[in-house]
C-alpha cells in the first residue's frame, strides 16, 4: 500500500502533495525564478494571478526530437513571460511518448490538476484523439491547444481543443496546386504509415488526380532506414516526388539515395519535413510559417531560445504561439478582476485575436478551433541551405 | 538488368549490415544460450562513437586527416566502445544470470537496453546525427558495374562485412581461440572439463560480437546517414530475426541469414510492393522455418531424454 | 530434515519452518497456512476500496494496472505454466480489442449487444490461439518465440494496412488512426461508462480469472502443463496428449487475452494501433517475470508494480527522493561494517567541499547556477556543485564516470570499494541534481531499466516466484 501513498501524494491535488514542478527554475543561467520584486506591472492584479499550464508531447521515446524541441520552446515561452509579466505561472510536464494509452492517462491527470488551466499539446493527432476524448467526457471548459497536429476534423470533435497550425485541408490543395502549376505531370508519393502522413498523402493525392496528373502512391513504415529498393522503383519520368513525412531525417537518407541512382525528380516535402535535418538542394518544403527568422518581430524571440538551447525546428514556433494564447488569456481574465478559472480563460481564448505573432500571420481561431488564417507556405532549398520563399 | 542489378547492390548492402549484427546475436547465443536484446544499443553507440571520433577528426567538412585514415580510426573507435559497452553488459547484467532460468537474463537485457537507450538519449539529445557522408566521398565517385553505378561507401561496406566474416570464420576454424568458442558452444561442461576456460571463452565472444556491432554501426551511419537514440531497437529485432532463420548459434548461418533478410527486403520492396514489405518477409519467414524449423544451417536440436 | 515417516501435512509445515527464516519468518508461515481463497478475497478487498480514495487519475492507473495484471496471469499460463515461450502474445491483445470495436461502434455501423459480442469475441480470440499453436508442434523454444514473434508483427502491418491490400474495399480497422467511439459494456441495464464502473468490472473478471485458474493448475490439466514445461519428450513418453495441451494453453491464453482486449476500447473511448506495439509485449512480460514467473499472486503483483512505478517516477520531487532513499539503501547494503558506511558520509562531505572549494578558487561563482526546486536540492545546495553554464557538457562526463565508478564499486572489495564509493557517490549526486533531475521523463526511463536489471542480478526469480534450475 506504499504504492498507494505514493500515487496520491504523486497525483494528489486536494491530498496535498507536491505535484507540479517548477520549471521556471530549470534554466541554467544566473537569472533564476521571479521573485516577487517583480510585482509592477498594474495593480489591477496585485492579487495573485496564477495558474498552471500542462504540457504534454513526446519527450522520450522514438520521435523525442520532436518532443524536445516542443518542451523546450514551452519552457523558454514560460520563462520569458514569467520575467516580462513579473507573474509566476508553473508547468506540469506530461511525456506522451507518442503513445495513445498514456495520452489518454496523462489527459486524466492534468484534468484532475485542478490548478492547471491550460494544456498545450499532443503533438500527434492519435495523441490529440486519445486524449481529447477524455478532456471532452472530463471537462470540456479546459483549453487544449495542440501546436502540430493537423489532420483535419479533430477540433470540431472536441469542445475545448484548439490548434496554432493550419490543417491538412489546407495543406494538401496548396502543395497539389503548386506542383500543377509547375507542370508537373506524374507525380510518386511515399506516406510512412503514419496517420498525419496517410491523411496528407490521401488529400494531395485527390487533389492531383483531379488536375489529371498520375500519381503513383507507395508507403513505407517509420522503422525503415534503407530506402534503395524502393527509389529504385521510382519510374524515370516522375517530376516530383511528395514526401509527407514526420522524420525529416529520413528524408534526407531518400534524396541521398535517389542522387545515387540517377533519379532526378524533385522532392517536395510536407512541415514535417521542414527541419535542419533535409537540406537537398533543389528541394520544396511546405511549411505553415514564413521562415521566423526572417520576421522581423520574431528574430529576438529565436535569439534568444537558441542562446538557452542549442537547436530548434518548425515545430518550436507554433508551440510559443499556443503558450502565448493561454497565458494572455489567463491574463485578460486577471486583468478583468477575476479569478482564472478554466471556463473564463477558454472564453478568452476564443476571443483572441492577436494581430501579429511569432508565425508572422494574425492569431484568432474560428468556432471549432481551427486558425481563421492559417496558410501554408512553400520555400525552395537552395545550396547552401537555406530556403527562400516561393510561394 | 539494371533494375535487377541495382536491386542485388541494394540487397548485398543491406543484408551485409544485417550479417554483422547477426553475428554478435548468434555468437553469444551459441555460447550462452540466450538471445542479448540490448546487441542493439551496442550498435548504436557503435554509430555514435564513429560519429564522436569524425567530429574530433575536423567533421565532414574540415577534415584533418586523409579521408581513409579517418574511416579508419571511426571504425577503431566504434570497436572500442561497442566492445566496452558489450563487455560491461556481460559482466555486470548477465554473468549473475548464469544459472538463471532462461528469462531471467532475457528481462534484464531488456532492463539494460532501456538504460543504454535512456543514456543515450540524456548523452546526445534526440536530434539524429549524420556522418553527411555524401560530403566525405561524394556520390559520383564509385564502381561501375555494367549499366549502373555503385557508390564508393556502398563498395566500402560491402567489401569490409566481406573480409570481417572471412576473417571471423578462419579464426573460429583455425586459432586456439576460436576452437575454444566452438567447444563451449557445443557443449558447455564437457569443454570446462577439458580445462578450457568457459568465462574467458565467454568474454571473448561477447567482444568480437560487439566489435562487429560497432563497425555495423558506423557503416550504417556512412550509407543510410541518419544515427539516433532509437535505432538499435529496430535494427536488433531485424538482425535477432536474420539470426534465427540462418540457424541460431551457427556463425555461417548469421552471415547467410543476413543477407537472405537484405535481400528478401531489397526483392519485396523492388517487385511486390513497399507497403507490405515488412508482412511479406516476415510471411516468408514463417512459411521458411515451418519447413526448416532450426533455421537454415542450424542444427537441429538435440535432446537428450 | 528427516521427514522421513511422517505424514506429508507434517512434513510440509517441518519444511516452511525452515524456509523461513529471519525476522519476516513467523509472518510469512503464517501467511502460508492461510487458504489462498482467503487472500485473493481480502486483496479484492482493498482494491474495491482504492477508487474511494484517489481521484480519477488514480483509478485511470488502477485501471491499466489491472489491465496489465489480467494480461500478466494470461502470459502466464502459456510462459509461466506450459512454458512456451509465446512473443506474440500481444496480437491476441489486439485482436480482441479490434474486433470488440468493430463490433460496438459507428467503424461498421454493427452494434452487437454486449452479451453476444463478448462470448463472440472470447471464443474467436480462443480460436486464434489455437491456430497459432499449430507451428509449435514442429517448432521449440526460440523458434516457436520467433514465429510467434513474426505473427505479432503481421498482425499489426494488417492492421494498419488493411485498406491497401489488394481486392479491399472497406475500411475495417481504420489504419493508422485506429477506430474510435468504442461502445462501454451494457450489462443488466447498466451502462459501464465511468473509470470506476469498468474498474470494478475489471476487479471482478480477475477474480473470478483468479479462481478458476487456480483450479485448473491444480487439476490434471495443470500437472500436464507442468509436466510439459519441464520435460515435453518424457511426458510425450508418459502418454501426456503433448500437442492438446500446447493447443490448449494457447488458447486459454488468447482468450484471456481478447477478454482484456475488450475492455480496452471502452476504457480508451477508442483503439489504436500504438496500443499493440512490441514495446508493451515487454512491459507485460517485466511484469509477470519481476512478480514470479509461473504464480498467479506474482503476476498480479509484478502488474502493479509496472503500472504504478512509471507513475510515480513521473513526479520530480517523488523520484528524488525514491532516488535518495535507493542510494541510501544502496551504501548499506554495498558495505559490510558501519565503520565503513559511515566513512563514505564523512569522505563524501569532505570531497564535497573541498571540490567545491577548489574550483570555486579557479574560476569563481560564475560558475554556479540556481538549486531545483525540491527540499533535497535546496538542502544540498551549499555542498553540491550545481553548476551554471557548462552544467550539459560537465553532467554528460559525470555521468559517464558515474556509472563507470559505480560498475567499478560492484567488482572491488572492501576498503577499495568505499574509497571509490566517495566519487561515485558524489557523481552521481552531481548528475542527478544538474541533468537527471531536469529531465523527469528521460529519468524515468533511465530508472526503469535500472531497476529491472539489478532485480533480476539481485532476485532472478522475481518477488514471488520460485528459484529454478535449467536442466539442459
Amino acid at each position: 500500500m506504499l504504492a498507494l501513498a505514493l500515487v496520491v501524494a504523486a497525483c494528489g491535488d486536494d491530498t496535498g502533495g507536491d505535484t507540479t514542478t517548477t520549471a521556471g527554475v530549470t534554466t541554467t543561467e544566473g537569472e533564476t525564478d521571479t521573485t516577487a520584486g517583480e510585482t509592477t506591472t498594474t495593480g489591477a492584479e496585485a492579487m495573485a494571478c496564477e495558474a498552471t499550464i500542462g504540457v504534454m508531447g513526446p519527450f522520450t521515446g522514438e520521435v523525442a526530437f520532436i518532443g524536445e524541441v516542443q518542451l523546450n520552446w514551452f519552457n523558454y515561452a514560460l520563462d520569458t513571460w514569467n520575467e516580462e509579466m513579473g507573474y509566476d505561472f508553473q508547468m506540469v510536464e506530461a511525456d506522451t511518448q507518442f503513445d495513445v494509452a498514456q495520452s489518454a492517462t496523462l489527459a486524466q491527470q492534468l484534468l484532475d490538476n485542478p490548478d492547471v488551466l491550460g494544456v498545450v499539446g499532443p503533438a500527434g493527432s492519435d495523441q490529440v484523439d486519445a486524449a481529447g476524448a477524455v478532456f471532452e467526457a472530463g471537462d470540456p471548459d479546459l483549453t487544449v491547444i495542440s501546436p502540430s497536429s493537423t489532420r483535419s476534423g479533430i477540433t470540431a470533435q472536441y469542445t475545448g481543443l484548439f490548434r496554432t497550425v493550419p490543417t491538412d485541408d489546407d495543406q494538401g490543395p496548396t502543395t497539389a496546386d503548386f506542383m500543377v502549376e509547375q507542370g508537373a505531370q506524374s507525380v510518386f508519393i511515399v506516406d510512412d504509415q503514419s496517420s498525419y502522413s496517410t491523411g496528407l498523402a490521401d488529400t494531395t493525392q485527390d487533389n492531383l488526380e483531379t488536375a489529371d496528373v498520375t500519381v503513383t502512391r507507395e508507403s513505407v513504415s517509420q522503422d525503415v532506414t534503407d530506402f534503395s529498393a524502393l527509389v529504385g522503383t521510382i519510374p524515370d519520368d516522375t517530376d516530383f516526388v511528395y514526401l509527407p513525412w514526420q522524420v525529416a531525417a529520413n528524408g534526407q537518407i531518400f534524396a541521398n539515395q535517389m542522387a545515387e541512382q540517377g533519379k532526378e525528380a524533385v522532392i517536395f516535402g510536407s512541415d514535417g519535413m521542414d527541419s535542419d535535418d533535409f537540406t537537398q538542394a533543389g528541394s520544396y518544403i511546405a511549411a505553415f510559417a514564413p521562415d521566423i527568422a526572417a520576421i522581423e518581430g520574431s528574430v529576438s524571440i529565436l535569439e534568444g531560445y537558441l542562446e538557452q538551447y542549442e537547436n530548434t525546428s518548425t515545430f518550436g514556433p507554433p508551440v510559443w504561439a499556443a503558450a502565448r494564447v493561454i497565458f494572455e488569456a489567463i491574463d485578460r481574465v486577471c486583468q478583468a478582476g477575476e479569478t482564472p478559472d478554466r471556463a473564463n480563460v477558454q472564453a478568452e481564448v476564443r476571443n483572441t485575436d492577436q494581430t501579429t505573432s511569432i508565425l508572422g500571420s494574425p492569431i484568432s481561431f474560428t468556432e471549432d478551433g481551427d486558425l481563421v488564417e492559417g496558410t501554408f507556405f512553400i520555400f525552395q532549398i537552395q545550396e547552401d541551405g537555406s530556403k527562400t520563399l516561393v510561394q | 538488368m539494371e533494375f535487377l542489378l541495382q536491386q542485388t547492390v541494394n540487397g548485398l548492402t543491406l543484408g551485409s549490415v544485417y550479417a554483422l549484427l547477426a553475428l554478435g546475436y548468434s555468437m553469444v547465443y551459441g555460447v550462452l544460450k540466450f538471445l542479448n536484446f540490448a546487441h542493439g544499443e551496442v550498435y548504436m553507440f557503435g554509430a555514435f562513437a564513429g560519429y564522436g571520433v569524425l567530429t574530433v577528426l575536423g567533421g565532414p567538412t574540415g577534415l584533418l586527416v586523409p579521408v581513409w585514415l579517418a574511416l579508419t580510426l571511426m571504425f577503431v573507435g566504434a570497436m572500442v566502445v561497442s566492445s566496452g559497452v558489450g563487455l560491461a553488459l556481460e559482466r555486470f547484467a548477465y554473468r549473475p544470470l548464469r544459472s538463471a532460468s532462461r528469462l531471467a537474463p532475457l528481462i534484464s537485457a531488456i532492463g539494460a537496453s532501456f538504460f543504454l537507450q535512456a543514456a543515450a538519449l540524456l548523452l546526445f539529445s534526440a536530434n539524429s546525427r549524420s556522418y553527411d557522408a555524401p560530403t566525405l566521398i561524394p556520390i559520383a565517385n564509385g564502381l561501375t558495374i555494367g549499366p549502373i553505378n555503385v557508390w564508393a561507401v556502398r563498395v566500402l561496406v560491402i567489401v569490409t562485412a566481406v573480409v570481417l566474416m572471412v576473417l571471423l570464420t578462419w579464426w573460429v576454424r583455425s586459432s586456439r581461440a576460436g576452437k575454444a568458442v566452438r567447444a563451449v558452444s557445443f557443449d558447455t561442461e564437457a569443454a570446462a572439463m577439458m580445462g578450457v576456460d568457459v568465462d574467458r571463452v565467454i568474454v571473448v565472444t561477447f567482444l568480437i560480437g560487439s566489435a562487429l556491432a560497432g563497425v555495423g554501426g558506423v557503416m550504417v551511419g556512412l550509407v543510410f546517414g541518419r544515427i539516433f537514440h532509437f535505432m538499435g531497437f529496430i535494427a536488433g529485432l531485424k538482425a535477432f530475426t536474420a539470426a534465427v532463420v540462418g540457424g541460431i548459434g551457427s556463425i555461417p548461418g548469421a552471415m547467410l541469414g543476413g543477407l537472405l533478410i537484405g535481400f528478401a527486403e531489397a526483392y519485396t520492396t523492388a517487385y511486390i510492393s513497399s507497403t507490405f514489405q515488412n508482412l511479406i518477409v516476415f510471411g516468408l519467414l514463417i512459411a521458411f522455418l515451418l519447413i526448416r524449423p532450426s533455421g537454415f544451417l542450424g542444427r537441429p536440436e538435440l535432446v537428450k531424454v | 530434515m528427516s521427514n522421513i515417516g511422517v505424514d506429508s501435512w507434517v512434513a510440509e509445515s517441518a519444511e516452511r519452518d525452515e524456509r523461513y527464516t529471519g525476522w519476516a519468518g513467523p509472518a510469512r508461515r503464517l501467511l502460508d497456512r492461510v487458504p489462498s481463497g482467503w487472500k485473493l478475497l481480502v486483496f479484492l478487498a482493498v482494491a474495491a476500496v482504492y477508487p474511494l480514495l484517489v481521484p480519477q487519475a488514480g483509478v485511470r492507473i488502477g485501471i491499466t494496472a489491472l489491465l496489465l495484471a489480467m494480461l500478466a496471469i494470461g502470459l502466464n499460463t502459456v510462459v509461466g505454466w506450459a512454458g512456451l515461450l509465446d512473443l506474440g502474445y500481444i496480437a491476441f491483445y489486439g485482436f480482441g480489442a479490434y474486433f470488440y470495436a468493430m463490433v460496438s461502434s459507428d467503424q461498421l455501423s454493427v452494434h452487437w449487444p454486449t452479451w453476444v459480442s463478448i462470448p463472440v469475441v472470447v471464443a474467436a480470440s480462443a480460436l486464434l490461439g489455437a491456430l497459432l499453436s499449430l507451428p509449435s508442434r514442429r517448432l521449440v523454444g526460440d523458434y516457436l518465440a520467433i514465429m510467434t514473434l513474426f505473427f505479432a508483427q503481421v498482425f499489426l502491418e494488417v492492421i494498419v494496412n488493411f485498406e491497401r491490400l489488394p481486392g479491399v474495399d472497406i475500411d475495417l480497422t481504420g489504419g493508422p488512426n485506429g477506430i474510435i467511439g468504442v461502445e462501454p459494456w451494457q450489462l443488466f441495464g447498466f451502462s459501464l461508462n465511468t473509470f470506476n464502473r469498468n474498474f470494478y468490472l475489471l476487479l471482478l473478471l480477475l477474480g473470478l480469472l483468479i479462481a478458476v485458474l487456480r483450479n485448473i493448475d491444480e487439476s490434471r490439466t495443470g500437472r500436464a502443463w507442468r509436466a510439459l514445461r519441464e520435460d515435453t519428450l518424457a511426458a510425450a513418453h508418459m502418454t501426456t496428449p503433448v500437442n492438446r495441451l500446447k493447443m490448449l494453453a494457447f488458447a486459454v491464453g488468447a482468450a484471456i487475452a481478447g477478454l482484456t482486449g475488450t475492455i480496452l476500447g471502452p476504457v480508451q473511448v477508442g483503439v489504436f494501433p500504438n496500443n499493440f506495439q512490441l514495446l508493451f509485449l515487454i512491459t507485460i512480460y517485466a511484469a509477470l517475470i519481476l512478480g514470479g514467473l509461473g504464480s498467479i499472486p506474482g503476476a498480479v503483483l509484478g502488474a502493479v508494480a509496472v503500472a504504478f512505478t512509471p507513475e510515480i517516477l513521473r513526479n520530480p520531487g517523488t523520484a528524488g527522493w525514491l532516488f535518495y532513499v535507493a542510494l541510501a539503501v544502496l551504501l548499506v547494503s554495498l558495505l559490510r561494517k558501519r565503520a565503513m558506511v559511515a566513512s563514505v558520509f564523512v569522505g563524501l562531505a569532505v570531497f564535497g567541499y573541498a571540490l567545491r572549494f577548489t574550483l570555486l578558487a579557479i574560476w569563481d561563482e560564475s560558475i554556479l547556477g540556481a538549486a531545483n526546486d525540491t527540499f533535497l536540492s535546496r538542502l544540498l545546495d551549499s555542498w553540491l556543485l550545481i553548476l551554471g553554464p557548462a552544467q550539459d557538457l560537465a553532467s554528460n562526463y559525470a555521468f559517464v564516470l558515474a556509472v563507470g565508478g559505480m560498475l567499478g564499486v560492484i567488482v572491488a572489495k572492501g576498503w577499495w570499494r568505499v574509497a571509490l564509493l566517495v566519487p561515485t557517490v558524489y557523481l552521481a549526486v552531481f548528475v542527478w541534481e544538474n541533468k537527471l533531475a531536469l529531465q523527469p521523463s528521460v529519468t524515468r526511463q533511465l530508472l526503469f531499466g535500472g531497476v529491472l536489471v539489478v532485480m533480476m542480478a539481485v532476485r532472478p526469480q522475481g518477488m514471488l516466484g520460485t528459484r529454478r534450475v535449467e536442466i539442459t
